[in-house]
């Protein structure tokens, strides 16, 4: 796996002050669970995300722990409360130095 | 039988099988890492709702929505879900960590799962208190694949 | 002696009064004749059985990760190929959109008429791609199954989604069309089974749970749950024979690229789904 991929986050650009908002993002990343083995019996070693945090305005809003069992290319779908206008940043960091971000402006009126 | 033949033919099974035992985690190991997230808190059953399709067409990805009952207010919210299986190899899947700004306790994934088995959810909440719930799914083969099944 | 019918009418005035009714006379109604003929050609020529794609076969949930391209894994392929659309590369130096421009119009309808005849060999679209790659970059060509040629054929595929299969049947593909047929008739394997055994006489019929589909290659290339990947027609193809327990052709034998074609032909017609997500 290299050390960044791409990611995709779904959010709404423009939310009223207090209406919860959804949020959905996925990542390009294989996850090697460290359990599968090749066609020579030689085990694959681990190689995951470990975690996901989204900040806005810089507080943690929403953080995920993985573990191996987490599905390759893992999204999340989770919700926000619109506070004010703000930049949200999404990122993910896991073995072998992996890391990748992605930040988002939403408007807040 | 003599005490030293028992003996030596209850070892001979002991260590054949004994090698075998950590092949796949058991409702014990899930048990386990559950008493670990719980540290002594007793959980309640309820507000947890983990939804997991019973009959699932292949075990690499698996769509999964977690919701819990709850105001999410300040005073009164959901701090994390921990989703835990009894027979995956390895029984946490994943943690998520929420808060009064979540505005909602709800979350989508896709995961991993080896076999037809049970997963539980089990909610930490603001006052220190746990509540679980869990699903129960079948999980199938995919037919024709890249290893020669026996 | 003239015969009167049930109405009294002699047969002259009953063929008179039909006529007349829908403002005929015979002449017009033999010049129509052709006409119908037309029509009914037209209709035979194209209406073909009705096949179903194994999209119908999957899950809800399974269904909606393909349709939905912030769910479907294979979106990431779609937007590596884009990029390596645009990438110069080997000798020349020059990129595929140099030569093609914007894919998403000049790759319309592309993917669905592959494989064919090119310069008297039988190329699939990676055999397409590679061609490119070698003679008009001078670049070497991708290894089978690798990311960056999954890829770049996602997105070419991609591109053609909703369009129906164009396969057809010419003087230049038949001999490769009918060794494609029987290749899919010829029993295979320990297991000694053709693929037409299970998908053409049983679909429909289940086999140990699953339900045995068609066996279309409308979504190619596609995200398999299984592979945990993108990956393509030839890889799933080895599959099916190692689900016989028969050595697999090799990636790109000419064999392989014949079941292609033939497969392809038996859906002409259907849309494609590429990228689609399967079990």
């Amino acid at each position: 796996m290299s050390k960044t991929s791409r990611v995709v986050v779904s959010m709404p650009k423009t939310a009223k002050k207090g209406e919860i908002i959804p949020i959905r993002v996925i990542v390009q990343h294989d996850m090697e669970s460290g359990f599968r083995h090749t066609e020579r019996g030689v085990l694959v070693p681990r190689d995951i995300i470990r975690d996901f945090v989204c900040t806005y305005d810089g507080v943690d809003v929403f953080r995920a722990e993985l573990h191996p069992a987490v599905g390759a290319n893992p999204t999340f779908s989770f919700f926000t409360v619109a506070t004010q206008s703000a930049m949200l940043e999404f990122k993910w960091s896991g073995d072998n130095g992996y890391a990748s971000s992605l930040t988002s402006q939403l408007v807040v009126t | 039988m003599s005490t030293s033949r028992r003996t030596f033919i209850v070892t001979l099974g002991a260590v054949s099988i004994v090698p075998w035992l950590n092949a796949q985690a058991t409702p014990e190991e899930a048990t386990d890492a559950i008493k670990k997230i719980l540290g002594g808190a007793k959980p309640r059953n309820g507000r947890v709702n983990l939804e997991i399709s019973p009959l699932v067409e292949n075990g690499n990805l698996v769509p999964m929505t977690v919701a819990v009952e709850s105001p999410m207010t300040q005073a009164d919210h959901v701090t994390a879900i921990h989703i835990v299986a009894e027979g995956n190899p390895l029984p946490n899947i994943v943690s998520f960590y929420l808060g009064a700004r979540a505005g909602r306790a709800e979350v989508s994934s896709r995961i991993r799962l080896m076999n037809s088995q049970r997963i539980w959810a089990l909610a930490q909440m603001s006052d220190g208190s746990f509540w679980q719930g869990y699903a129960e799914t079948m999980v199938t083969l995919a037919a024709c694949t890249e290893e020669v099944l026996i | 002696m003239i015969v009167r019918n049930v109405l009294g009418r002699s047969s002259t005035q009953a063929r008179a009064s039909w006529f007349s009714l829908f403002g005929m006379t015979w002449s017009v109604a033999w010049l129509l004749l052709p006409l119908v003929f037309l029509t009914s050609f037209t209709w035979a020529q194209t209406s073909l059985p009705p096949r179903q794609s194994g999209y119908e076969l999957m899950s809800p949930a399974t269904r909606a990760m393909q349709d939905d391209e912030a769910l479907n894994p294979a979106t990431f392929w779609i937007l590596d190929g884009q990029t390596l659309w645009n990438e110069s590369a080997g000798k020349k130096n020059v990129a595929c959109a140099q030569c093609h421009g914007d894919a998403a119009t000049t790759m319309k309808g592309v993917s669905a008429s592959f494989p064919k005849m090119v310069n008297g060999k039988l190329l699939n679209l990676q055999g397409q791609i590679n061609m490119c790659r070698q003679t008009k970059q001078e670049s070497s060509a991708f290894q089978l199954e690798s990311k960056p040629l999954l890829s770049l054929e996602t997105y070419i595929g991609h591109v053609s989604k909703g369009m129906p299969i164009t396969v057809e049947r010419t003087a230049e593909n038949a001999e490769p069309l009918e060794a494609g047929r029987l290749l899919f008739e010829q029993r295979l394997g320990q297991l000694n089974l053709s693929c037409a055994q299970c998908h053409a006489e049983r679909a429909g019929l289940k086999l140990g749970g699953n339900v045995i589909p068609e066996a279309h290659p409308t979504g190619y290339p596609i995200y398999r749950l299984e592979w945990q990947t993108v990956g393509s027609l030839q890889r799933r193809l080895r599959n099916c024979m190692t689900g016989v327990r028969a050595e697999p052709y090799a990636l790109g034998s000419d064999e392989l690229v014949q079941l292609e074609l033939f497969l392809m032909w038996r859906a002409r017609g259907m849309p494609i789904e590429t990228p689609g997500v399967r079990p």
